[in-house]
């Protein structure tokens, strides 16, 4: 309550003098701890992909040592995908999750199968991967052949801008987003189109680096993202300045409280989120109805 | 239907409020769905206070807060202006979304038993997108929770209405028609039933299953009309919960027409509990007897 009083108050001073600056800064956005334009970031997180696609899971491999399969294993199974399943995967250029999801609906389909009569399937599985950057597709299309899910046609490869979805109104029964909600520009339009493209009783996951509160364990994280990854970046993929900015961003990204608002401001119910690894990474998850 | 087991629940409170050995009883046998907190209910509420949550402090950059406080405000602007008429109602629209895939998926369940596949039927029946069965938590086992609290619902209903006309029986028989009643209900589920109760056992339900059943054998005594009290209470409610689970159990072996030999089971095992009440009572005279008869003796024989 009093703390509500304070903010008021402290709103009412500082307004004055942000104001002018806010409204002549309307267009600024962050890029890593940068502040820029809005079309430059857009122009710059392009730079940083079409930079890194090449070594993205080599350099996720090495960052997570590895973890980064187990969390997103947990998303698809939170997901709990299901045979005939229309599913959009956004910024997942490289088709980890895709690739997940497939082949848990194919499990599942083979079990399904043997127990019982699945005759009200005549719809087909479609997995949508959507991203913004070609670079990054390329790399997920050239996997898919490697794994032999190339051909099956449940693949869907789309160069799309997650602010401005190209699908149908309520055309989705999923949409999951990994480690992209934090390179966008307006994570609100991300939402609403989010939860335009989705189905009655459709589902959202978003998978993201977040926010560490534990207190010794913040520290360590803060040394080893400031102090190792740019490192790391550099020996691996020869390309310092865009993990830097990839540990900058995760920085910028809202709190998980934050976000899950948002996500609910964005109409989605049944909000929750999951903390993996003490914050490092969260799952967070709506439903629409 | 729910205000019918509230109103028992509440009736129950009041007629033992005035004894304080069984107030302590009513605890275990709160219903159940009241229980479930509402996720999307704490973030609204906590979203329109100005200071929310806490930012961590950013070593490094002094301003990058700003951003954040910026969005923050704007997004306590945008959830106090569309107002407090769309909190409440989204979240009792999701239980009931919820409520209604799992009511669909009870005609696939014997088909494809209490699985995924009969909730993701379900819902596809209703035209909600099977999705939203992920988003329902321990699955197989919220469908057989609703089933059994369907089934209870029913049974209170029935029992309500006076159908059953157990005012006319002797407890030993009312006991008998309930239990006989409330397994009828699940006699069209019997060949995919024992899949039912190996959910029921798995640690993630058994304390939800476990209240279940206390509240259904709660409901035998309350329609038996028994108002007894005290150390019997846990004995009388341990009696008939093994009689119902005993019966359950040679249910699912019958292969006689409408259950015939179970209900002859049913009956007998009833016979045997109320004999050994009776048994016990008898024994606790002849014990009450012999001591008053030692203690004469006794007196006697110091006075001698």
């Amino acid at each position: 309550m009093s703390a509500r009083v304070v903010a008021r108050r402290l709103g009412r001073k500082l307004l004055p003098r942000f104001a002018p600056a806010a409204t002549l800064h309307s267009h600024a956005t962050s890029f890593g701890f940068k502040e820029v334009n809005e079309e430059e970031k857009s122009k710059l997180v392009g730079n940083v992909f079409t930079k890194v696609a090449t070594n993205y899971d080599i350099m996720n491999d090495f960052m997570s040592g590895g973890l980064h399969r187990l969390w997103k294993e947990r998303m698809v199974s939170k997901l709990s995908p299901f045979p005939g399943m229309k599913h959009l995967d956004v910024a997942g250029g490289t088709g980890d999750v895709a690739f997940r999801i497939l082949e848990t609906i194919n499990s599942v389909n083979r079990r399904a199968a043997e127990d019982i009569l699945e005759d009200d399937l005549q719809e087909e599985t479609q997995i949508y991967v959507c991203d913004i950057n070609p670079n990054m597709l390329d790399v997920g299309k050239k996997r898919a052949q490697q794994r032999g899910l190339g051909d099956m046609g449940s693949l869907v490869w789309v160069e799309g801008d997650a602010e401005n979805l190209t699908f149908k109104d309520g055309s989705m029964d999923g949409y999951t987003i990994a480690f992209g909600i934090r390179n966008v520009t307006h994570i609100e339009k991300v939402l609403a189109e989010a939860y335009r493209v989705l189905k009655k009783g459709g589902r959202f996951l978003c998978l993201e680096l977040s926010h560490v509160d534990t207190p010794v364990f913040k520290q360590l994280y803060d040394y080893y993202s400031f102090s190792v990854i740019p490192v790391l970046g550099e020996l691996v993929a020869g390309d310092r300045d865009s993990y830097q900015y990839l540990v900058e961003s995760v920085r910028r990204f809202p709190p998980q409280e934050v976000f899950a608002s948002m996500i609910a401001d964005a109409g989605f119910q049944k909000v929750e989120y999951e903390n993996l690894v003490g914050g490092v990474v969260a799952i967070h998850s709506g439903l629409k109805i | 239907m729910h205000r019918s087991v509230a109103r028992r629940l509440l009736r129950y409170s009041f007629f033992f409020s005035s004894s304080s050995s069984c107030a302590t009883n009513q605890t275990p046998f709160l219903p159940i769905r009241i229980a479930t907190p509402g996720f999307r209910f704490r973030f609204l509420s906590s979203a329109t206070s100005p200071f929310p949550f806490p930012f961590p402090p950013d070593p490094s950059d002094s301003n990058s807060n700003d951003d954040f406080s910026a969005r923050n405000r704007s997004d306590t602007h945008t959830s106090s202006s569309s107002g407090g008429t769309s909190t409440t109602p989204p979240r009792a629209n999701y239980e009931e979304e919820q409520a209604r895939v799992l009511a669909a998926s009870l005609h696939h369940v014997i088909r494809s038993g209490w699985t995924e596949a009969a909730m993701i039927a379900g819902a596809r029946d209703i035209g909600v997108s099977p999705s939203i069965v992920g988003a329902i938590s321990r699955k197989e086992g919220a469908l057989v929770e609703y089933f059994m609290d369907e089934c209870l619902q029913k049974l209170i209903d029935i029992i309500d209405s006076g159908e059953l006309q157990l005012q006319d029986l002797v407890p030993s028989e009312r006991i008998a028609k309930l239990i006989k009643v409330r397994l009828q209900m699940q006699a069209p589920y019997i060949s995919k039933w024992p899949q039912a109760l190996s959910i029921q056992a798995q640690p993630s339900n058994i304390s939800t299953s476990f209240k279940q059943r206390a509240m259904l054998v709660d409901e035998f005594w309350h329609a038996s009309n028994d108002e007894g009290s005290g150390v019997d209470w846990y004995l009388k409610r341990t009696v008939v919960g093994g009689i119902y689970s005993a019966t359950e159990i040679y249910m699912l072996t019958d292969n006689s027409t409408d259950f015939d030999d179970t209900w002859t089971f049913l009956n007998e095992r009833v016979r045997d509990a109320f004999d050994l009440k009776k048994t016990y009572q008898e024994v606790k005279y002849f014990a009450e007897a012999v001591g008053a008869g030692l203690g004469q003796g006794f007196t006697k024989k110091k006075g001698f």
